[in-house]
């Protein structure tokens, strides 16, 4: 599943994000973005697409063979505040693959590239659920008994993402079907191992490391553990989500309350 | 010996030390003579020494060290690490002349070595302008060497010619305008008395070309352009003016044939990328081979892997060059696996297609015809909507050197089975911006994909033999008269392949992504092997 754009929210999004520089990376133009309009997020995507998709991906998820990161959660690693962000796309990032951007390009065209990239984020303002965020909360630690796998502040188990910022990468939309149908979108790192060792035990457990020679994983009560492959029998990727569906387990407003707790838990962008 | 007083000097100062210490087995001895064109000629015949980016002059990146071998090579030990002052991606191929090791670092600098020790004689950092326009990060691949002149590219698409025994800087020469575009980033081949080099800037629309330039004065002999301009037929391959803008960089090391007088180099994509609309035609000679006069730079034959090209498939693939034994009869071939998935194996005499079969996953063409050209299934151009075709952008392969064992007769290459979601956007041309025409999105985790070192018999494209690497890897390769082939990995490894079966012989967690390729020397009568990971140049050699 693919974030859709959500441009019909630009508007409010981005005053939204007005920001005001906390003093650590000013740059010497402006403290604040002055281009937020839906015009700036057009004009901003254009030259996203010709300058930064090469690398951050044509829908800013990015990957490829740069590593480049995803600039749609709304955080950032090396910028929190618009300022930041304005010196990295200007100067770029030493010891990266980020160049900054043409010494010829205009201020205000880095603006709305921020703008741009800042439509791609998840903003709560663009949303009205209908779900109670604490009889959700209540559903999660009790009756779905979420906690038994995931961790959010430090509670829970650790047999799945610890969501404690998990509104940072998902939307609604994406929450309700990670809980209606957790096979669709599987990530590498929650996929099972299965190895079979040379007599014949096997050890289950989830994936958090896989390369040319060694295995890592954790199993069901959370012990780790290293396998080389050469000393294993077998190997084997079940690539299906430990984690079962709420599909009639849980009632459809349960899950709005459930899914209005899980994007309740988020960081905040600095302001 | 007119530096014998200076040993005579030296060695007077040596008692003072070696009073109070056990006495030395190895008496130490001035190290360095000068690299003349006939010790590059015959570079197979010094391998002690790793005399230029690929080794000897038909890049076959295989050494006649046979010390390390299949009984010991997992024995192999860390004999030293340097560690890069500059964090960015270390793409180099050191250099080793006599026991003195000369390293380029990122952005545009260069290091001699100690070979056995790894300590510094000096170090050379280029001045750079802050307006660089570059792709894809701030890298140095490596030097060539003439004489006790070092070459080297800069980023700021300038050539310098640097003294080995000191560093000193002897001439600067811009190749092209670099906020126009243009850069540098590979090794220099040297070809008789003639630095020959290449550019890059194949997504800011540059128009390609090849320079040849004295290496004693650093004046320009001779540049072929990539495109060909107006005056000459193959000109028509290019709509309207899209010729001027049409790319076609040399951003990587070719490789030359004495007795054929043939320098070779490949050519990367036309531009803009992603979007072929402007420039309709097959857009000659991006994504080729050629083959070029080696006094004039004269253009003898070409020929283009992948005709109007919209994926972003480069030919920058290190051509490399040796004797096959096809179809009865032994032929002067040149053996290249494209970034388009395609294995080839060509006669380097006359450009003629011999072999082609895919040597990695490829959804884009029913397969090649008679004469090489690739038979494309309709609708997997870019698009506007998005359309997802292998291989990805990054290639079935890339710059990754591949390499040749005339042991084993095998060409071994770095291969990836991914897939790629490629998008068309419209795009200006504005001189010095980025003019890429789209961009391409993931389809999923780059571990649901297959990556492997793979060993292609030439005379066929059969694959003979896979070591399969995950997630991924984006390192060269080395063969060695050991009978090994080494390797390294993103994640981390450095290892060492049975060179005739593949299996996984020696491994080793360097940590840092591997994104050179490995050479091979030997001092005193020891063997080392180096690569970069990360930042740090390992050295391993076996243990005591």
């Amino acid at each position: 599943m693919r974030r859709q754009s959500r441009s019909g929210f630009v508007l409010v999004a981005s005053i939204g994000s007005l920001v005001i520089s906390a003093g650590t990376a000013t740059p010497a133009v402006a403290q604040e973005n002055p281009l937020t309009t839906s015009v700036d997020v057009w004009m901003g995507r254009r030259v996203y697409l010709a300058q930064c998709g090469r690398c951050h991906g044509v829908d800013g998820t990015g990957g490829g063979e740069t590593g480049a990161p995803d600039l749609t959660t709304g955080t950032f690693a090396s910028a929190s505040t618009d300022a930041g962000l304005f010196d990295i796309v200007r100067d770029g990032i030493d010891g990266t693959a980020m160049m900054g951007i043409s010494p010829r390009t205009p201020d205000q065209t880095i603006w709305q590239v921020i703008t741009y990239i800042h439509s791609l984020n998840l903003d709560p303002g663009d949303y009205e659920l209908p779900g109670s965020v604490s009889d959700g909360q209540e559903i999660f630690r009790g009756k779905g008994n979420c906690s038994s796998c995931h961790m959010v502040g430090g509670e829970g188990r650790r047999l799945g993402p610890d969501l404690s910022m998990v509104a940072n990468r998902r939307d609604p939309q994406e929450l309700e079907t990670d809980l209606l149908a957790p096979d669709e979108e599987v990530a590498p790192r929650w996929w099972t191992l299965r190895v079979t060792q040379h007599d014949g035990t096997i050890v289950e457990g989830l994936r958090m490391n896989e390369d040319t020679f060694t295995l890592s994983m954790m199993d069901e009560d959370e012990n780790l553990w290293h396998f080389v492959k050469s000393q294993v029998r077998a190997s084997d990727r079940i690539k299906k989500s430990s984690m079962p569906s709420y599909e009639g387990r849980l009632s459809p407003s349960e899950l709005d309350d459930v899914v209005a707790y899980l994007f309740s838990l988020r960081k905040e962008r600095a302001s | 010996m007119k530096r014998l007083p200076f040993i005579l000097a030296a060695a007077a100062s040596v008692p003072l030390v070696a009073a109070q210490e056990p006495s030395p087995t190895i008496e130490a001895t001035p190290t360095f003579s000068p690299v003349t064109w006939e010790r590059l000629l015959n570079a197979a015949d010094e391998p002690q020494n790793w005399l230029m980016y690929s080794g000897t002059l038909d890049s076959q990146r295989h050494s006649g060290l046979d010390l390390v071998h299949a009984a010991n090579v997992a024995d192999l030990e860390l004999k030293w690490a340097y560690q890069i002052p500059q964090i960015e991606r270390a793409e180099t191929t050191p250099l080793v002349v006599d026991g003195v090791m000369f390293v380029t670092e990122a952005p545009s600098n260069v290091v001699a070595l100690h070979a056995a020790t790894g300590r510094p004689f000096w170090r050379y950092d280029h001045v750079l302008p802050d307006d660089l326009r570059l792709c894809c990060g701030r890298n140095n691949r490596g030097v060539a060497i003439l004489g006790e002149t070092l070459f080297m590219s800069t980023l700021d698409a300038h050539l310098v010619a640097i003294d080995a025994r000191s560093g000193n800087l002897l001439w600067d020469r811009e190749v092209a305008e670099h906020s126009s575009g243009y850069s540098k980033t590979s090794a220099p081949l040297i070809v008789k008395d003639q630095v020959v080099t290449g550019i890059a800037g194949g997504e800011y629309g540059i128009r390609g070309f090849l320079d040849s330039y004295d290496a004693e004065t650093g004046e320009l002999r001779w540049r072929t352009w990539t495109v060909p301009g107006p005056d000459h037929p193959d000109n028509a391959t290019w709509a309207g003016d899209s010729w001027r803008t049409g790319g076609a960089p040399t951003w990587i090391t070719g490789s030359y044939d004495a007795d054929l007088d043939l320098v070779y180099w490949g050519t990367g994509n036309p531009a803009p990328d992603w979007n072929g609309d402007d420039r309709m035609g097959d857009n000659l000679y991006s994504d080729s081979a050629l083959a070029l006069d080696g006094d004039t730079g004269e253009l003898k034959w070409h020929f283009q892997f992948t005709p109007h090209d919209v994926h972003d498939w480069d030919a920058i693939q290190i051509p490399i060059l040796g004797d096959v034994e096809y179809e009865g009869e032994t032929r002067k071939a040149m053996m290249w696996a494209n970034r388009n998935g395609f294995y080839y194996t060509l006669d380097r005499q006359t450009g003629e297609f011999l072999v082609g079969e895919p040597f990695a996953k490829q959804t884009w063409a029913e397969g090649l015809d008679e004469d090489g050209r690739p038979i494309r299934f309709p609708g997997l151009e870019p698009s506007l909507e998005g359309v997802i075709v292998s291989p990805t952008i990054v290639g079935a392969t890339n710059w990754w050197s591949p390499a040749y064992s005339p042991h084993t007769g095998l060409f071994y290459v770095n291969a990836f089975d991914g897939e790629q979601e490629y998008f068309k956007r419209e795009q200006e041309y504005v001189e010095g911006e980025y003019y890429s025409g789209g961009a391409g999105r993931r389809v999923a985790p780059v571990d649901n994909y297959q990556s492997a070192i793979r060993a292609i018999d030439p005379a066929t494209g059969d694959i003979r033999w896979e070591f399969p690497v995950a997630p991924r890897s984006s390192s060269g390769l080395l063969s060695t008269a050991g009978n090994l082939v080494f390797g390294g990995t993103v994640g981390g490894y450095f290892f060492a392949l049975d060179a005739a079966s593949g299996e996984e012989l020696w491994h080793m967690n360097v940590g840092g992504r591997v994104h050179s390729a490995p050479m091979t020397y030997a001092v005193d009568g020891v063997q080392y092997i180096s690569i970069a990971a990360g930042n740090v140049l390992f050295t391993f050699g076996l243990g005591e």
